[in-house]
């Protein structure tokens, strides 16, 4: 049967106003977990930092223990002028079973349809018996996985091109 | 739910040098396609209490009328299978009659309208139907190229009824001239999944002499994971 789907567009430049509201609702976060955070840049072919991207997180294990947010498990975060962001994750328990700790959706101008991603944490015994990781060339796993680089602080960056481009999803 | 794989030439070209900013920030590589559980059957509960007095009515926002010419828009957002996407995220956002967004980085020389700002949210109804009023947004230039005017336009943004469904696109009126010169619209290969961006004027919608009306239906991707007849 043919689809009938509607089609994407990009956010452009210019929803900072009309999604203010749900970064504010996502910005300061009570949660009943312990938190780590994943900080990161979003880059281009050429490696310039994108200054006008969204990252959105979906966090389905974070819901019960962040039933105080206006939108548990839910992240809305504009990348700043170097094209940095920074991600609150509320972890219910220690990253152990190779499920990502978040599901991430970027937009920005210039990109036509979000892309789907997931993000991983090193230290996560489990990586290697991972549903999701094990459909993904070996190769480019490493562009999922958040690096450890200290107390409750990992790095993640998103390339859109080059040999780093992050692996992106279409969920079957 | 499910998803199928997307015919081709439904979405758009991701680098398409005519839109010339997608040539550094577009995929090179096709998205892989992955099972993962979560994406296709959870989603953010979004609370009725999200939505604010005037989230629906654009036209509200300053301390009068705005200028331009009001409008209504109205549709169902429906999953593959036809069946209604309920209670469901529905964010939107333009420019004012002018062709300016209320946005800092903005700089095109046409007035900003202190009554309008230009965004609103609203859930869908039990029958997966959206209704907000608004103003007609203008025409603008955006430098992609010389002579280059964005068609009137509005943003919209979903978040289905699973994850996986989320969808920002953009809506478009009828006949708009600046279609076959705009490299957004273009990116898009196939005519029937160009078409089904532009909204249909409604005399039904249209509000006696307060507004005309335009229908917007719109399709998420997903079908119901239990296939027919099991």
């Amino acid at each position: 049967m043919a689809s009938n789907i509607t089609t994407t567009q990009t956010v452009g430049p210019f929803p900072h106003e009309a999604w203010q509201w749900a970064v504010d609702a996502s910005a300061k976060l009570e949660s009943s977990a312990s938190v780590i955070t994943i900080s990161g840049v979003i880059r281009d072919g050429d490696g310039k930092p994108i200054n006008d991207a969204w990252v959105e997180v979906w966090m389905p294990d974070a819901v019960a223990a962040e039933a105080a947010q206006a939108i548990p498990g839910f992240r809305r975060i504009p990348s700043d002028d170097d094209g940095a962001f920074q991600i609150q994750v509320s972890l219910p328990h220690p990253a152990s079973s190779g499920k990502p700790v978040l599901f991430a959706t970027i937009f920005a101008r210039g990109l036509i349809k979000h892309q789907f991603t997931a993000v991983f944490l090193e230290d996560d015994s489990g990586l290697a018996q991972s549903d999701i990781l094990n459909q993904v060339p070996s190769d480019r796993r490493h562009t999922l996985i958040a690096r450890k680089q200290g107390k409750a602080q990992y790095h993640w960056d998103i390339w859109m091109q080059s040999d780093k481009e992050t692996v992106f999803f279409d969920y079957i | 739910m499910r998803f199928e794989s997307p015919e081709a030439g439904v979405y758009p070209s991701l680098i398409y040098p005519p839109y010339v900013s997608t040539v550094k920030r577009g995929p090179t590589q096709e998205p892989l396609r992955i099972r993962a559980t979560e994406p296709v059957q959870t989603n953010i509960t979004a609370s009725p209490r999200l939505i604010l007095p005037h989230d629906t009515d654009l036209t509200k926002h300053g301390q009068s009328e705005p200028l331009g010419e009001k409008i209504v828009i109205t549709g169902r957002v429906l999953d593959e299978d036809g069946k209604p996407v309920r209670n469901s995220l529905l964010e939107v956002w333009q420019c004012n009659s002018a062709g300016r967004y209320w946005h800092k980085r903005d700089q095109h020389d046409a007035p900003l309208d202190p009554n309008f700002y230009g965004f609103g949210k609203m859930l869908t109804d039990d029958d997966g139907r959206y209704r907000f009023v608004t103003i007609k947004p203008g025409p603008y230039p955006w430098g992609n190229h010389h002579k280059a005017w964005r068609p009137a336009h509005i943003h919209f943004s979903l978040f289905g009824s699973v994850y996986a469904q989320r969808l920002v696109t953009q809506m478009y009126f009828p006949s708009d001239p600046l279609f076959e010169f705009d490299p957004i619209f273009q990116s898009i290969p196939d005519a029937a999944a160009r078409q089904r961006l532009i909204a249909r004027f409604s005399l039904e919608q249209t509000v006696d002499d307060k507004m005309l009306g335009y229908e917007f239906d719109i399709v998420l991707r997903g079908r119901d994971a239990t296939p027919m007849g099991l």
